[in-house]
């Protein structure tokens, strides 16, 4: 909102967000390969990952290294209610992100009387507790190996996949039109400056807080579904690695735009998987890619691109 | 008119340093006052006091007879005291029209039945007001120096303030953009806003107001009328020098 002369609805980006669900939608009726069509399904969950750790972290400038406590805390809980009390799937993804939404209350609290790097290490501290804690507690949550045996949320790969488009649409779709409303306007100046948000009238830790039980809620939600649709839960929901992906992602894709982070989990998760065929190079390629794009394209994959295409319709156009 | 604002005995020490020390004062609804005094003298600290930023480490500040002391910035912003800042402070990635409109979605400017659908012609007029129609959809950062203090005075107006706080508002405008912006402040005080300035510029200052604080070493050492203080003797030594009578009267 608030951008005279942008009221369309059909705006380029919309039409790019519209496209790309209609791709979506028809990679089960195209892709008959099963490897493929899971691995569709991880990037729609780290698509989830990364837009509710932009909402937080992009729109409000707050960056957290701790993002895999809510993925890891909606998994975990997902996991132990249908595998000790034999919930239903549908109910454990909504109380695992309750319970995400819970942590991010928690944590928000006192993390973000901080700033900086020292609101970083409190939100990195954070998540590391937990995953100790499935180390401690292994008679419950099965240690390092983590639990096996977690039910299905659809019994077929097709119900599986459209499950896993319809929850991303729906927590993507959410993220996209709040960042887009004047709420996330309001965001977007505590990014800015705080002290000038404050100045603004704005209560700066409110919204921060709020977002924070957002941003965990939807994390939560899909780390849920990632336990579900694993059959199994382990310590690596909870570790720094998938907090740092998550940061990686969405700082390829363009950070604090919400449709870069998203597409820079597509792009990322796809392209890790391609370089399975040459194991022995694959981390040294992903890390050089990843270094060039920060270091050419530092406004993120999605927005140069979005730029470069306008300025060269702006040139035929002249 | 009864008074708005009242100050007293306000003292802020930031360790052994009394950057304030014991300002008492008062300012009655729809007056303009200003407030001079050298580089260091507590000025921007009072007005940091004031709106909250900072924590008073004595004193009392009665805003329409209730304390404000201790409440959180935008809780004072809500009630009804907006200010500028002397270093702007825009939102640099955002449009102007987007900067103004922040503060249209304060408490405030929301609890006086604003709806989301009118946050973007309220902040349009604004912005026409203080004389940037046409630059709605400019990045913050994109505006020269003369614009952003205007835009600031803008932000500062959507609170729909009472009082009204502008730290330095002719800093580093050339002479051009300082008559120009001054109209506006008079309207301001002639639409019934009450208003402190701090101001440097003393020529447009003593145009404007009829009352004058000066600080010195964060005390009060005058406060009165521009002429008074033109020929008070701590003024002139602290303050003015020798040629202040001339710079005060013009």
């Amino acid at each position: 909102m608030v951008r005279k002369g942008r009221r369309t609805f059909f705006t380029s980006e919309r039409i790019g967000l519209f496209i790309a669900l209609a791709i979506l939608s028809a990679v089960p009726l195209f892709i008959k390969k099963r490897a493929i069509v899971e691995l569709i399904i991880l990037a729609n969950i780290y698509a989830v990952y990364v837009a509710s750790w932009d909402i937080l972290c992009g729109y409000t400038g707050q960056v957290s290294f701790g993002h895999a406590l809510f993925v890891g805390g909606g998994a975990y809980t997902a996991a132990l209610l249908n595998f000790y009390f034999k919930v239903p799937p549908l109910l454990t993804i909504l109380i695992g992100g309750g319970v995400a939404a819970l942590l991010g209350l928690i944590i928000g609290m006192p993390c973000l009387r901080l700033r900086g790097p020292y609101f970083a290490l409190a939100t990195f501290a954070a998540a590391g507790l937990p995953h100790g804690l499935t180390d401690v507690y292994w008679e419950i949550t099965g240690g390092l190996d983590g639990l096996y045996g977690i039910s299905p949320v659809w019994p077929t790969l097709n119900g599986k996949y459209y499950f896993s488009l319809l929850l991303t649409a729906l927590c993507c779709g959410l993220i996209y039109v709040g960042g887009r409303s004047s709420r996330g306007l309001i965001l977007k100046s505590i990014r800015e400056d705080e002290i000038g948000a404050m100045a603004s009238g704005i209560n700066t830790t409110r919204y921060k807080l709020i977002t924070f039980v957002i941003s965990g809620f939807l994390a939560g939600v899909a780390g849920a579904f990632y336990s579900h649709n694993q059959l199994h839960v382990g310590p690596e929901t909870l570790s720094i690695n998938l907090s740092v992906l998550v940061i990686i992602m969405s700082v390829v894709g363009g950070i604090g735009t919400i449709t870069g982070p998203i597409s820079g989990a597509y792009l990322l998760t796809i392209f890790n998987e391609m370089l399975r065929e040459w194991e022995e190079v694959r981390l040294l390629t992903y890390t050089a890619v990843v270094v060039l794009i920060l270091l050419f394209v530092p406004k993120g994959v999605l927005p140069t691109l979005t730029d470069g295409i306008k300025q060269l319709i702006k040139r035929k156009g002249g | 008119m009864g008074a708005i604002l009242e100050v007293q005995e306000l003292t802020k020490y930031f360790g052994g340093l009394g950057a304030v020390r014991h300002v008492s004062f008062t300012l009655n609804e729809g007056e303009m006052l200003g407030i001079i005094g050298p580089n260091g003298a507590g000025k921007t600290t009072l007005f940091n006091l004031l709106t909250g930023f900072l924590k008073p480490s004595r004193g009392r500040i009665s805003f329409k007879g209730e304390s404000i002391v201790g409440l959180k910035p935008y809780d004072i912003v809500n009630r009804g005291i907006a200010r500028t800042f002397q270093i702007v402070r825009p939102f640099h990635q955002l449009t102007a029209l987007e900067n103004v409109a922040i503060s249209c979605l304060s408490k405030r400017a929301i609890g006086k039945a604003i709806g989301d659908q009118d946050v973007e012609e309220k902040a349009a007029a604004l912005l026409e007001s203080v004389g940037l129609s046409g630059k709605e959809g400019i990045f913050a950062k994109d505006l020269p120096h003369g614009d952003l203090k205007r835009l600031e005075l803008a932000r500062a107006l959507a609170i729909e303030p009472e009082l009204l706080l502008l730290d330095e508002p002719f800093a580093g405008l050339g002479l051009m953009e300082t008559s120009s912006l001054s109209p506006l402040i008079q309207k301001l005080s002639q639409e019934g806003h009450s208003i402190i300035i701090i101001e440097h510029k003393l020529r447009e200052l003593m145009k404007l107001v009829k009352r004058v604080i000066t600080l010195h070493f964060g005390e009060k050492i005058a406060d009165g009328t521009p002429d008074e203080l033109s020929r008070n003797e701590k003024v002139i030594q602290a303050y003015l020098g020798k040629g202040g009578m001339t710079l005060a009267t013009g």
